[in-house]
C-alpha cells in the first residue's frame, strides 16, 4: 500500500502494533514446529522430563537412529508415498475426463449428469454404509481398495468442470475443424491450458493421500500395507497410554517422546518440500473454485 | 415461408447420429459415473439397515425390516444424546471463536507495508493447513502432557501443579478449538485476503485525501468491502456445521475425556466400526447426513437470495 | 468446383427457430459476405456450414456432396474465429501445424507448408513466438494462416476483425482481399459491418431475424435495395425513409411534393415510404430536382464533406453536402434539393421496393 513515509504518527503506531501482533501469531504458529523439532534432538530422559523449550537438550540423534532402524517405520513410509502418488494418478484419470465430460454441451443428460454429482456433496449414506460397501466389494485390506474407494469426490470434479467451462467454445470448436476428437481435444488443448486447475486438484489429492489415516486405519488390517500416518498413531497411542498410568516404558536415551518427534519430523519433510512448489497456486483465487456464478 | 412443410431428418436418426459422432465423451465420462454409482449410490442403497434389523450373513436385503427401532433406542441413549449435544457445542464453539479469526488476520495482513514481512509471515500462517491430523494430535499431546510437555513446564514456572490436560473433560474444547485456529485460520484467511485485493484501491485515496487514519478506513472501507465475502463463508460454515473435525477427535479422546469430547462421528464410529452394531450405527449416520442436508439446502437458498451466487 | 449449396437451412433450438429457411448457392471462387443485425442467424448459419451446429432441415452441399451428417473435420472447411482461438501454449509454428499433426502429414511436408504460408503472411520472423507475444494484427494473421495451411475447400470467417482497432481493421480488410485473389479460394464471410462487407464481397447477402433479405453484388444492393430493411442498412450514413402518398406527378410528403416520373393513375393515393439517399441531394435546384424545405439542425464537418442533421416535417432526415473548405455557407440552408431520378419508393405496408412502370 501507500508509502510509510506519508502517515500521521497515529497511523504508524497502529502499523507497528499490528506488525508486532502478527509476527506475534506467526511465531506461535511456528512454534509447535520448532517444539517439537527441538524435543526430537535432545535426550529421552530430558524430555520426559519436561524442560524443552525451543532447542535441544543434551542433542542426540538416538530417536532418530531408533525410528530409522524400525522397519515398520520404512515400510509404513514407502506405502504412504505408493498411496500418494498411486492414488493421485488413479484420481486424475478419473477426475479429469468426468470433468470434461460434464463441460461439454453436447453432451446428452448434462444437467443430469451434473446433479448426480453435485448431489453427493449434499448428501452422503455416510461411514457405515460406505465402510460395509467396501467390505462387500472385498476392498478391505488391500493397496488397490483404499486407492480406488478416495479416488473421486465432487469438489474437485466441479472445481475442474467450472475451469474446463470458463475456456471458450472456440478452442475445442477450432481444434474440431482441425481434425481433433475428443480425446485429441482433451490431451493437447484443454489439459494444457488448465494446467493451474489442474496443478490444485493433485494438490488437493496429493495432501489429502498424504494426511489421511482415518480410513487407512479402518481398512487395513495388514501391518505390511499401513501408511506412515497409521503407524505414527499407533506410536501416539502408546504415548496416549502412558500418560494416563503415570509410566515411562523406555529408558534409554530417547523416550516416547522423542521418537513421537522424530517420526513427526520425517513425515513433515516432504511436505516442506513440497510447500514452496504448491504455494503459488494458493492465491489465484482457485480455493474459491468450487463457488460457481 | 412456413415451417412446418419442411422435412426434418427423425429423431432417431438424429439421436444415432450423436451418439455416432459424439461417443467419445461418453467414454470420458464412463469412468466417473461408474465410480459414483459404486462408492457414493450404492451405500445410499445399503442405508435401508437403518431400518431393518442387519445380520451379516443374511445381508443388507434379507435383513428383516423393523421400522424406527434403531431412531427409538438412539433417542433414548444418554450416549447419543450426549454426542448430539457435543456435536452442537464444540461446532458452536469453534464457529464462535474460529470465525472471526481468519477475518481478523486478513484484516492485518492488509495493513502490513513491508512486503517481504508479509509474504514470510503468510508462507509460516499457511503451513499448518497441510499437516496430518495424526501430526496436530501428536503435537498437541507432547505438548499438553504433564510430565513432559511444555505448557505444564511453563504451568509449573509460575507455580501452578501440572494439569492432566487430555483427561479432564473441561479442557478438551478449548484444547480442540485452539488447535483448530491453529491449523486452519491462517489458510482461510485467503478467501478474505483475496476479497480485500478486490476492493476498488480509488476508495482509499479519496478516504486518505479526506483525512482518514488507518483504523478508521479499516472499519469504514476495507470490512464494509468484504462484506458480502464475510457473510457467504457463513452460510457455507452453517451449512457444514455438523462436520466437526472428528478425526482429531478420534486421535485425542479417552474414555476420561468422552463426557465432552464424544461427537456423532466417533459415536458412530465406536458403534459401527469397532463394536459391529452396523445398523444403529447407520441410523446415527443417517440422521446426521438428513440434518446436515437439510442444513446445507437453507445455506445455498440464502446464499441464493442474498447475493445471486449459488454455493456451487 | 467447390461451390457451397444451400437448401432450405432451417434451425431450431428447442422450439426456438432462429433460421428460417435460407436458399443460397455460392459459386467456387466466390466471395460471399453475410451481413444483418446482431442476433440475425448470421454465425448460425457459417456454424451450420462448418458442421459445430446441427442442420435442424435443409439440404448442405459442399462441392456436390451431402454435408448435413459429415463430421466438421471432413467437411474440408477451414474457419477463422472472431477470438482467433490461438492455443496460448503452443508456439506460432504449432499453432499453424496443429492441424496438420493430427493429419498426420509427414514432418518434412508440414515445415515447407508451414514456411509456405508463413511467407504469405509476413510471419516468418515470428513463428516461436507465443501468441501472447503478439499484436492484435499478427494473431489475425496466425489465425488466418492455421485456416491456410489445411489448404480446405472453403473458408469461413465470423467477424474476424471485430477485435481489431480500426486502422488496423482496414488494413486487414485490404490483406484479406488480396489473400483471397491469391488462393482463389470459396469464402464465406460473417460481419455485421457494411463497409467491410462492400469492400470485401463478390456477393453480399443481407440477412435479418433468420431470413435472407436480398442477395446481390454490393453495388446492386446500394443501388436496388429490394425492400426498406436493405435501403436503410447499406450506407453510411443510412438511406432517410419517410412516409408519403402517391400523387398523379409524384409522391406527396405532408405539404410538400416530390417530382417522380411513371407514377400511373392505379397507384395513386397508395401509401409509400419515400427513401433518399443522403449523398443524392445538392444544395442548388438542378435539372429534375425537388425542393424539400427543411429546418436545419446541426452541421457536422468531416473535412471534405459535411452532415447536415435536419428537420423535415417531423421527420428526423440527414443529409451530405460539399463543404468546399468552408462550413460556414451551410448554416444558413433552408431549401434541400433532391434528385427525383434517385428516389427510392416502397409499399408503405410491405416495404418491399415499387418498380413504377416496370
Ligand atoms: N445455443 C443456443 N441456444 C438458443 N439460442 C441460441 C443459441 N445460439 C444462438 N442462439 C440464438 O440464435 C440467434 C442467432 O444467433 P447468431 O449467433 O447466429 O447471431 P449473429 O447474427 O451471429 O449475431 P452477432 O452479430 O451478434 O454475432 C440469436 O437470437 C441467439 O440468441
Ligand atoms: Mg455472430
Amino acid at each position: 500500500m501507500a508509502n510509510m513515509n506519508l502517515y500521521s504518527r497515529g497511523d504508524k503506531l497502529f502499523v507497528y502494533i499490528n506488525m508486532a501482533l502478527i509476527a506475534l501469531f506467526t511465531l506461535s504458529t511456528l512454534y509447535p514446529f520448532i517444539y517439537i523439532t527441538a524435543v526430537s534432538f535432545s535426550d529421552g530422559s530430558a524430555a520426559s522430563a519436561g524442560t524443552v523449550v525451543y532447542k535441544p537438550v543434551a542433542t542426540t540423534i538416538s530417536a532418530y537412529k531408533y525410528v530409522l532402524s524400525e522397519p515398520l517405520f520404512w515400510t509404513s513410509y514407502v506405502n504412504t508415498f505408493i498411496y500418494t502418488f498411486g492414488g493421485t494418478f488413479v484420481s486424475l484419470l478419473i477426475i479429469i475426463p468426468g470433468a470434461y465430460a460434464l463441460s461439454r454441451p453436447q453432451l446428452i443428460g448434462r444437467r443430469f449428469f451434473n446433479l448426480f454429482v453435485a448431489f453427493t456433496m449434499w448428501f452422503n449414506a455416510g461411514l457405515i454404509p460406505f465402510f460395509l460397501n467396501m467390505r462387500d466389494l472385498g476392498l478391505m485390506d488391500s493397496y488397490f481398495g483404499l486407492i480406488i474407494a478416495f479416488a473421486c469426490n465432487a469438489f474437485n470434479i466441479i472445481l475442474l468442470r467450472n475451469f474446463f467451462e470458463a475456456i471458450p467454445e472456440s478452442f475445442e470448436e477450432a481444434a474440431r475443424m482441425d481434425g481433433a476428437n475428443e480425446f485429441q481435444v482433451l490431451w493437447k488443448v484443454f489439459i494444457p491450458l488448465s494446467k493451474p486447475a489442474i496443478a490444485t486438484i493433485i494438490l488437493f489429492c496429493m495432501v489429502a493421500r498424504w494426511n489421511g489415516f482415518f480410513w487407512a486405519m479402518i481398512v487395513l488390517k495388514d501391518e505390511q500395507k499401513i501408511p506412515l500416518q497409521v503407524y505414527l498413531r499407533q506410536v501416539i497411542a502408546t504415548l496416549k497410554d502412558d500418560e494416563e498410568f503415570g509410566l515411562q516404558v523406555l529408558n534409554f536415551s530417547y523416550s516416547v517422546e522423542t521418537v513421537t518427534a522424530a517420526i513427526m519430523v520425517c513425515s513433515i519433510i516432504p511436505v516442506l518440500i513440497f510447500y514452496p512448489f504448491i504455494q503459488k497456486y494458493f492465491n489465484k483465487g482457485i480455493m474459491l473454485g468450487g463457488v460457481k456464478e | 415461408m412456413s415451417d412446418q412443410h419442411i422435412p426434418t431428418d427423425g429423431r432417431l436418426v438424429r439421436l444415432y447420429d450423436h451418439f455416432k459422432r459424439e461417443w467419445q465423451i461418453y467414454v470420458l465420462l464412463l469412468p466417473m459415473i461408474i465410480w459414483f454409482t459404486v462408492f457414493l449410490y450404492k451405500p445410499m442403497y445399503g442405508l435401508q439397515i437403518a431400518f431393518k434389523d442387519y445380520s451379516i450373513f443374511k445381508g443388507i436385503a434379507d435383513s428383516p425390516w423393523i421400522g424406527f427401532e434403531h431412531f427409538q433406542t438412539l433417542f433414548g441413549s444418554d450416549q447419543f444424546m450426549r454426542a448430539l449435544r457435543n456435536t452442537f457445542m464444540i461446532s458452536m464453539l469453534s464457529l464462535c471463536f474460529g470465525f472471526p479469526m481468519p477475518i481478523i488476520l486478513a484484516l492485518m495482513f492488509n495493513e502490513i507495508t513491508n512486503q517481504v514481512f508479509k509474504r514470510t509471515a503468510q508462507t509460516i500462517v499457511y503451513l499448518p493447513h497441510f499437516i496430518s491430523t495424526v501430526i496436530i494430535a501428536g503435537i498437541v499431546i507432547t505438548a499438553f502432557s504433564p510430565t513432559a510437555g511444555i505448557v505444564n513446564a511453563v504451568l509449573e514456572w509460575f507455580g501452578i501443579e501440572p494439569i492432566y490436560f487430555l483427561i479432564k473433560p473441561e479442557w478438551f474444547r478449548p484444547i480442540f478449538i485452539g488447535s483448530g485456529i491453529w491449523q486452519e485460520a491462517g489458510f482461510s484467511s485467503i478467501v478474505f485476503l483475496a476479497a480485500i485485493a478486490g476492493v476498488n484501491p480509488s476508495l482509499y485515496e479519496s478516504a486518505v485525501v479526506d483525512g482518514a487514519s488507518r483504523w478508521q478506513m479499516m472499519w469504514k472501507i476495507t470490512l464494509p468491502s468484504i462484506l458480502p465475502t464475510i457473510i457467504i463463508m457463513l452460510i457455507i460454515r452453517i451449512g457444514n456445521l455438523l462436520e466437526v473435525g472428528f478425526e482429531l477427535i478420534i486421535v485425542l479422546y479417552q474414555p476420561a475425556t468422552y463426557e465432552t469430547a464424544d461427537v456423532i462421528n466417533t459415536f458412530i464410529y465406536r458403534q459401527g466400526v469397532q463394536g459391529a452394531q452396523y445398523d444403529m450405527a447407520a441410523a446415527a449416520g443417517l440422521f446426521n447426513a438428513v440434518v446436515a442436508f437439510v442444513l446445507v439446502m437453507t445455506a445455498n437458498t440464502i446464499s441464493k437470495r442474498y447475493s445471486r451466487t449459488s454455493l456451487w | 468446383m467447390s461451390g457451397v449449396d444451400l437448401s432450405s437451412i432451417v434451425k431450431k433450438y428447442g422450439a426456438f427457430q432462429v433460421v428460417h429457411g435460407i436458399d443460397l448457392t455460392v459459386a467456387e471462387k466466390e466471395f460471399v459476405v453475410l451481413v444483418g443485425p446482431s442476433g440475425c442467424g448470421k454465425s448460425t448459419t457459417l456454424r451450420m456450414i462448418a458442421g459445430l451446429e446441427e442442420i435442424t432441415a435443409g439440404d448442405l452441399t459442399i462441392d456436390g456432396r451431402r454435408m448435413n451428417r459429415i463430421a466438421p473435420k471432413d467437411r474440408d472447411v477451414a474457419m477463422v474465429f472472431q477470438n482467433y482461438a490461438l492455443y496460448p501454449h503452443l508456439n506460432v509454428a504449432d499453432n499453424m501445424a496443429f492441424g496438420l499433426r493430427i493429419r498426420k502429414m509427414p514432418k518434412a511436408e508440414i515445415k515447407t507448408t508451414i514456411d509456405d504460408v508463413a511467407g504469405i503472411l509476413g510471419l516468418t520472423e515470428y513463428l516461436d513466438r507465443r501468441p501472447a507475444d503478439l499484436s492484435g494484427g499478427q494473431r489475425q494473421r496466425v489465425a488466418m494462416g492455421r485456416a491456410i495451411v489445411r489448404h480446405p475447400k472453403v473458408f469461413l470467417f465470423d467477424e474476424p476483425l471485430s477485435n481489431l482497432d480500426a486502422k488496423l481493421r482496414t488494413q486487414m480488410r485490404a490483406e484479406i482481399k488480396r489473400l483471397h485473389k491469391r488462393l482463389g479460394v470459396t469464402s464465406i464471410y460473417v460481419t455485421h459491418d457494411q463497409v467491410e462487407a462492400m469492400t470485401l464481397a463478390d456477393r453480399i447477402v443481407v440477412m435479418n431475424d433468420g431470413r435472407i433479405e436480398q442477395i446481390g453484388t454490393p453495388m446492386e444492393l446500394f443501388n436496388n435495395p429490394a425492400n426498406t430493411f436493405v435501403a436503410g442498412f447499406l450506407g453510411s450514413p443510412p438511406m432517410n425513409q419517410v412516409k408519403g402518398v402517391l400523387t398523379a406527378k409524384g409522391a406527396k410528403i405532408g405539404e410538400t411534393e416530390i417530382k417522380i416520373d411513371g407514377v400511373t393513375a392505379a397507384d395513386v393515393g397508395r401509401a409509400v415510404t419515400v427513401g433518399i439517399r443522403p449523398e443524392h441531394v445538392a444544395l442548388k435546384a438542378g435539372k429534375g430536382t425537388s425542393a424539400l424545405p427543411i429546418d436545419l439542425d446541426l452541421v457536422e464537418p468531416l473535412g471534405s464533406e459535411a452532415l447536415l442533421h435536419a428537420r423535415f416535417d417531423n421527420n428526423e432526415m440527414v443529409f451530405k453536402a460539399e463543404t468546399h473548405g468552408d462550413i460556414g455557407h451551410l448554416s444558413g440552408v433552408t431549401d434541400i434539393h433532391v434528385d427525383s431520378s434517385l428516389v427510392k419508393l416502397f409499399d408503405g405496408e410491405t416495404g418491399q421496393a415499387l418498380n413504377l412502370g416496370g
